[in-house]
């Protein structure tokens, strides 16, 4: 089997995958314990209320007629409404203002353990057993161990007391961009881009970006380092020593030997051979960080009050606002499911052993 | 994302083993093994004499049944109330704010509110999602609804002391079935238009007819409600334009009552009351609307109230300013601008920077120790707080709500001799104080000591009669009544105790109660539902033991103890036709309903 036909086989994989998970979630939504007209109108309520609702809702059809609605409904990607958090709010909508920031996290989150735990594991690698490799193996294993929410409430505690000089007159609130009237918790803006349209033969507007507001964004990158931080700390950490052992195994590898005994020299090896080779264990960490990154991001964006996908989910589940919730397990489901082919492409091309052997 | 899947299928199986429990315990243990319960008949015959004697004059006999119901709650223990609410709130020396009431902050409206060296004060809110005033059943949007609608009699600040709003003067007639209303003269919306009668007919009407009012019960039923006259269709649904209210001029109207209802006035005071323009939304027979519904749900609003809608991010923020039109005092702050947060941790964070003005704190931060307080003449404690983590010392006010928390026990399950002796072995200020770190009030009648029928002294005497010896853990009290049902160490009782999720203090005491009774001829299992999952197990009749809590949205018994009519109670047929707790009292009724 050629790699590209072991990839799109694994494309095509993903369609029952999607279906099954779409069952899932109706059967979740429809037949669960939990009821959401219950939920929505509280103990107050009527009998008679619920039922109204729950006919407005369209609960009173059949379950054949209620399933074939469901599932073309989330393949156009209308996926409901929000029903006790955002009551009758589209969920399209809703992901339009909580997804820019959930990615915003994410991306800071994802650059941390990419620019300092890979490097810092590779350096670790290449010098093993010195006091640096020590230094950064057992801080690794350190940060591994303090959970999400403990160290994003022990970073909300050390900064908020900082405001107004805190130890050695370290004040983050006045350090770099000055952030005095705003909280270290909270949705960021996001508005440091400005976009224009611009009619084109009156008929089609295109939006282009017109200048960036640095203020603003230096202001929206000091928001998000606290909980990027967070959210990126078990991973960099995992990365981290994980780089160390795949650099460790590439150079006592002996085709390494062999590039030695021809000659090459030490810097030649190393980036030619050794980084390559050594990230092929890192892709499957890497793509998985992203899963981690979602889950983690429903602990961190409700400690540091972002209002982001992550937040909300937690917020449906725990109110009972199942439609919402479903609605995003479905955003989830096809984001893992993109970044699983996402990882499969990139094996085929790093690793050009992939798929021979089936 | 695992973490959370793992959560959502936990509720799921639990939820699924309770259905599978329900089933076996249909077959073998329906009813008839043990006597559940003797004061029901009683219960049930003082709930009729109250719906029988509406009438101002006959408030004698309600507060004598009140009283009798009270009587046969606590003497069938079919349900141990364990604390009433404490509202705590704190705020820095710069505000200057009226003093919360017993019904709650969601009262206060903030015209009276001043900050001093800034034009906007600062407050945090929780989720909400509407503005509208008939779908408001939560009371983080019913703060923000209160400032921007009225409602024609209001309680200022939340004191349940009822006064006229938008309402000028009423007549009740001979039979008190006939209310005259006539509203305050020069009025005005947001937008310029004249208040008039017409408005709050439309108003009322969408508060019956529209379909996405959530709390028609409020105003066609009586109990729990104004009970105004209206026809019913087929489907149980109000004929359009059948309620029975009809305008006399620009400024009066007339209201015609099915029965007499002496909380009248309170009931209009509920949000869904809430007056908007006449045509706003077309969502009623007969109008075709200004805005869509969804615009006037979130992006737009139109009241009387003393501030005008500015802004609405839904999950972040909500900002709105000063209506220098209003009618009564003129706000002295420009601005209002709520934080949505839920988080303690965040919520905590925001108030110790200074973002907010007004807030509570969570109970990991908090400290009884720091609070230096006196009560005044409403059992409020007011004084002040600290010095906190920013140095500063905040004012403090403790105020006792109109709420009840409580163990319910449903009947048919759970036999009088175990639910007396969860009572005996209930330590009730052990509880306040080491759980709720006295953030709460001890409570021993479903009514809070506030509204007491028989007022204060009476209320002392009840407490003083509590028979399931009252703060201490009675172990020898509850041994006894078990040894007599046959309950022993060797043939004890199974009982499962019911509690959600979002209570860790009803955790905590569901495990003292298991505690307490180890060894003693009942054995406890605790389990945490999520709360939606306890109200359809209620529903279904297929709890044993389980916590929940009432909070009175007006100071009316009645609107409480409608739930105790033993018929009422009856699980078979809710959420139908039975709106009351989950008890199923009604089993042991001399005649069937």
């Amino acid at each position: 089997m050629s790699r590209w036909r072991y990839f799109f086989k694994r494309l095509l994989l993903s369609v029952p995958v999607l279906f099954m998970v779409m069952t899932f979630i109706f059967i979740l939504l429809r037949m669960g314990p939990v009821d959401p007209v219950a939920a929505r109108l509280g103990p107050e309520a009527s009998g008679a209320e619920a039922e109204r609702m729950r006919e407005r809702l369209g609960l009173n059809d059949p379950l054949w007629e209620q399933y074939l609605d469901f599932v073309t409904n989330f393949l156009t990607f209308d996926l409901g409404q929000s029903w006790v958090i955002y009551g009758d709010m589209e969920v399209t909508r809703i992901i339009t203002f909580a997804g820019p920031p959930t990615l915003w996290l994410g991306f800071w989150a994802v650059l941390l353990p990419l620019f300092i735990g890979i490097p810092l594991g590779f350096y670790a690698g290449l010098n093993p057993n010195s006091g640096g490799d020590y230094l950064a193996s057992v801080g690794g294993i350190l940060w591994q161990a303090m959970p999400n929410f403990w160290l994003s409430i022990i970073l909300l505690a050390v900064l908020r007391q900082t405001k107004g000089g805190g130890w050695f007159g370290f004040d983050w609130y006045t350090f770099g961009p000055d952030i005095t009237g705003l909280s270290i918790t909270g949705t960021p803006d996001l508005a440091f881009l400005s976009i224009s349209s611009i009619d084109v033969a009156g008929a089609i507007s295109i939006p282009l970006l017109t200048g960036v507001d640095w203020g603003a964004l230096a202001v929206d990158i000091k928001l998000i380092l606290p909980p990027a931080i967070v959210l990126g700390s078990a991973s960099m950490a995992a990365e981290l020593r994980i780089g160390r052992t795949a650099i460790l195994e590439t150079i006592n590898s002996n085709y390494v030997e062999t590039a030695k005994a021809k000659g090459l020299k030490d810097r030649a090896i190393v980036w030619k051979h050794v980084f390559r080779n050594a990230l092929i264990p890192l892709v499957p960490v890497i793509t998985n960080e992203a899963f981690l990154l979602m889950g983690g991001s429903v602990i961190v964006e409700s400690i540091f009050n972002i209002n982001g996908l992550g937040r909300i989910f937690f917020l449906a589940t725990v109110q009972g606002d199942l439609p919402l919730a479903g609605a995003l397990l479905f955003v989830f489901t096809l984001l893992i499911i993109f970044l699983n082919i996402f990882q499969d492409l990139l094996y085929t091309i790093i690793d050009p052993r992939v798929g021979y052997e089936r | 994302m695992l973490a959370a899947l793992g959560g959502t299928a936990t509720v799921g199986l639990a939820g699924c083993s309770a259905l599978l429990s329900d089933d076996e315990e249909d077959d073998d243990d329906s009813t008839g093994d043990y006597e559940t319960s003797e004061h029901a008949d009683k219960a049930q015959a003082a709930w009729e004499r109250i719906i029988e004697n509406p009438g101002p004059d006959a408030e004698d006999t309600r507060t004598q049944a009140y009283v009798e119901i009270e009587e046969a709650v606590r003497d069938d223990m079919v349900l141990l109330p364990t604390h009433h609410g404490k509202g705590e709130f704190f705020w820095y020396d710069y505000v200057d704010m009226p003093k919360v009431g017993a019904l709650g902050r969601h009262h206060v409206q903030h015209n009276r509110t001043e900050v001093d060296g800034d034009t906007e004060l600062n407050l945090i809110n929780a989720t909400f999602d509407e503005l509208d005033p008939i779908m408001s059943t939560d009371t983080a949007s019913g703060e923000v609804i209160a400032q921007i609608y009225e409602t024609l009699t209001t309680y200022p600040a939340g004191v349940a002391e009822i006064e006229n709003n938008l309402l000028d003067s009423f007549e009740t007639s001979e039979d008190g079935l006939t209310w005259t209303l006539t509203l305050k003269d020069g009025v005005q919306f947001h937008d310029g238009r004249d208040l008039t009668a017409d408005d709050v007919v439309y108003s009322f009407r969408r508060l019956a007819e529209s379909e996405y009012s959530e709390r028609v019960n409020f105003i066609t039923e009586s109990t729990g409600g104004l009970g105004i006259e209206h026809e019913t269709d087929d489907e149980g649904g109000i004929v359009p334009d059948s309620l029975g209210i009809e305008v006399i001029d620009d400024l009066t109207l007339e209201v015609t009552l099915r029965e007499p209802n002496p909380a009248a006035l309170d009931v209009l005071s509920y949000d869904g009351f809430a007056i908007v323009p006449e045509g706003l939304v077309g969502d009623i027979e007969g109008y075709d609307g200004e805005v869509t519904h969804d615009e006037f749900r979130t992006e737009m609003a139109n009241g009387t109230g003393p501030f005008e809608y500015d802004q609405f991010s839904p999950g972040e923020s909500m900002r709105v300013v000063r209506n220098d039109n209003y009618h009564g005092t003129v706000a002295s702050v420009e601005s209002l601008h709520w934080e949505i947060i839920e988080e303690p941790e965040a919520k905590f964070t925001y108030s110790m920077e200074q973002n907010a003005d007004f807030f509570e704190i969570p109970t990991n931060q908090y400290d009884p120790e720091l609070i230096d307080a006196e009560t005044d003449d409403r059992g409020r404690e007011s004084g002040t707080y600290g010095p906190v983590e920013n140095d500063e010392t905040l004012n403090y006010l403790g105020v006792p709500e109109l709420s009840t928390f409580y163990f319910g026990f449903n009947v048919s399950h759970v036999p009088k001799p175990v639910r007396e002796a969860v009572a005996y072995v209930t330590n009730h200020e052990e509880f306040i104080e080491d759980v709720l770190l006295n953030r709460g009030f001890p409570a021993f009648s479903f009514t809070p000591p506030a509204m007491w029928p028989t007022g204060q002294d009476g209320y002392e005497g009840w407490v003083d009669e509590w028979p399931y010896s009252p703060n201490e853990t009675d172990r020898e009290g509850a041994r006894s009544v078990l040894e007599d049902a046959g309950f022993t160490e060797d043939d004890p009782f199974e009982m499962e105790i019911t509690v959600y999720e979002t209570s860790p203090a009803f955790q905590d005491m569901a495990e003292q109660v298991r505690e307490k009774l180890s060894g003693l001829g009942v054995n406890v299992t605790s389990q945490s539902t999520q709360f939606s999952t306890l109200i359809d197990r209620g529903e279904d009749g297929d709890l044993e033991m389980f916590s929940l809590g009432w909070i009175w949205s007006w100071p009316d018994v009645a609107y409480g103890h409608f739930g105790f009519e033993p018929k009422n109670t009856d699980t078979s047929k809710m959420p139908g036709e039975a709106n009351g707790y989950y008890l199923d009292w009604q089993e042991n009724l001399d005649e069937e309903a």
